[in-house]
């Protein structure tokens, strides 16, 4: 019966996709890490259009390849920040590029994972179309993604998933769910992720399988990560410290800068 | 037995007016179930009632000038989701009150309206559908509007079920969610009018919510939803033609919906725990 629904599902996929242009989501980007990625001057922002600053006067650069720790104590503009990056949020003033470009959205480079991601309850999806999701940047309107298979299947496995593919999304735990959203954003083939806590409320082994990822040798992201916990500081190669509404860089980036110039 | 069973099912199928009822409950049945996933899953159902209620004084305002009743009831659809999104685009209202305040104001427009005409009687069937009056222009309009939604879904499939799960990550990727909620909204309106004819405006929601409700406690993806949806839609919308059909007593529009509700409750009983 679902066989029988899923070939007249293609079927009538093919009839409307051939007739149909295929439109990507958003105009193209520049190739290339242009050595930074991201650099911010004299930058301002709030967290609502009619709200007050979160920070004001941010000057400061992140080299590519370089794993940033953003700290600071709750409501100090660590997630206003990264929000900025990921074209969420409009800034108030000043001048940030990431990559090389204004944020915007729209774009595959960079990958965004919010604190408490705001998911459709009981929506019914499994998890490899989940992670199938990430490979939409490079499709656009009116197409079915058939390829990018391969991606996914590496991508689960290097998260430890595989075993989990067919599980309905709204079944998986929190580290589980954390994990499938990070392999999205590496199907979607970002090179910058900017994360806002992504250790809180995980257990040990979701966190390690998540540590190894980005930090293991070899792994050529660029890492922005909003924590809490002091313990963590020394993985990494930065420390933007936010308090009182200014950001200042700790100690500089080493080893990893222009690997990609 | 098995004659009497054949003859049953055969002996309305002769009257032409029964054939074409059939046909309308499926193209109409299919559109709704299809569509109502989204609905469900976007826990859209208030907007839909209100879309589907808007269409009273489309309908009554088109005859009174002498418009054709399904522009009249796709304009004000329309009129009221665009309305809605306005009033709710201020703070200070919610989206819930503003879909609200826009589906009394309609509805009471369209009550209005039925005075001027001066024919309670006539609007009986707007109200409460009459399927046996389904004539070949009202089968027309069912077909297109038809083909004009699932096409639709299935093009905007990847985008509308991003959009529903997660949209954030559609706006990161500049999937436009915002936009496709006006598409949804749009396609919601074409299908209130293709099946106001069948269940009347004050049921049509039921088309929309009861068979994707079963759809989502079976389905594990969303075309899987909207598959079980259908059949819930076609087994329901079928059988209440034939409950009308035998059980004068029972308004066609009433049976169908009665009848959709079925399913449901048997889903919701024996359906796994998710």
């Amino acid at each position: 019966m679902s066989r029988v629904i899923a070939t007249l599902s293609r079927h009538l996929g093919d009839v409307v996709f051939s007739v149909l242009p295929s439109i990507p989501y958003a105009q193209k980007e520049k190739n290339g890490c242009p050595g930074i990625a991201v650099s911010a001057k004299q930058l301002t922002a709030a967290a609502r259009l009619d709200g007050p600053v979160a920070f004001h006067d941010a000057t400061f650069e992140i080299p590519c390849g370089c794993r940033t720790a953003l700290i600071g104590p709750n409501g100090s503009g660590k997630s206003t920040l990264l929000r900025v990056l990921a074209g969420l949020t409009p800034i108030r003033s000043g001048e940030v590029l990431v990559a090389g470009e204004s944020p915007r959205l729209g774009r595959s480079r960079i990958a965004y994972l919010a604190q408490r991601p705001h998911l459709t309850e009981l929506f019914p999806l499994q998890l490899r179309r989940l992670v199938q999701m990430g490979t939409y940047a490079h499709h656009g309107w009116f197409e079915e993604c058939q390829h990018g298979d391969e991606a996914i299947e590496r991508a689960l496995t290097r998260l430890g998933l595989s075993g989990l593919a067919d599980r309905p999304v709204h079944t998986l735990s929190g580290g589980q769910l954390q994990r499938a959203l990070i392999a999205r954003a590496v199907v979607q083939g970002a090179e910058i992720l900017l994360l806002d806590e992504p250790y809180a409320a995980l257990d040990q082994p979701s966190r390690e399988i998540i540590d190894r990822f980005l930090f293991e040798e070899g792994s050529a992201f660029t890492v922005v990560m909003a924590t809490h916990d002091p313990a963590d500081l020394g993985r990494f190669d930065r420390i933007l410290e936010m308090r009182d509404g200014t950001v200042s860089t700790r100690h500089a980036c080493s080893g990893h800068d222009h690997r990609h110039a | 037995m098995t004659t009497a069973m054949l003859d049953f099912l055969l002996q309305p199928l002769s009257e032409p007016f029964f054939a074409r009822a059939l046909l309308a409950v499926v193209l109409s049945g299919t559109t709704c179930a299809c569509l109502g996933a989204y609905v469900v899953l976007r826990r859209m159902a208030f907007v839909s009632t209100a879309l589907t209620h808007s269409i009273l004084p489309g309908v009554v305002g088109a005859l009174l000038l002498g418009l054709s009743p399904y522009l009249g009831a796709l304009v004000a659809a329309l009129l009221t989701a665009a309305g809605a999104a306005w009033l709710a685009s201020r703070k200070g209202t919610s989206e819930d009150s503003a879909v609200g305040v826009m589906l009394s104001v309609m509805f009471a427009a369209g009550i209005a309206l039925m005075q001027q005409a001066n024919s309670w009687r006539d609007f009986a069937g707007l109200l409460f559908g009459s399927v046996i009056s389904v004539g070949n222009a009202d089968l027309m309009v069912i077909g297109t509007t038809g083909v004009i939604v699932l096409f639709g879904l299935r093009a905007l499939h990847k985008e509308l079920e991003l959009a529903a799960f997660d949209e954030e990550y559609a706006a990161l990727l500049g999937a436009r969610p915002a936009l496709m909620r006006v598409v949804l909204l749009v396609l919601v309106a074409l299908g209130s009018v293709a099946c106001v004819r069948l269940v009347g405006a004050l049921l049509t929601t039921a088309l929309f919510v009861i068979p994707a409700a079963t759809g989502v406690l079976l389905g594990r993806t969303v075309p899987q939803v909207m598959a079980w949806g259908t059949g819930c839609a076609l087994l329901g919308g079928v059988s209440g033609l034939y409950l009308s059909y035998y059980a004068t007593a029972v308004p066609s529009g009433a049976g169908i919906v009665l009848c959709c509700a079925l399913p449901y409750l048997v889903a919701r009983i024996f359906a796994p725990r998710r």
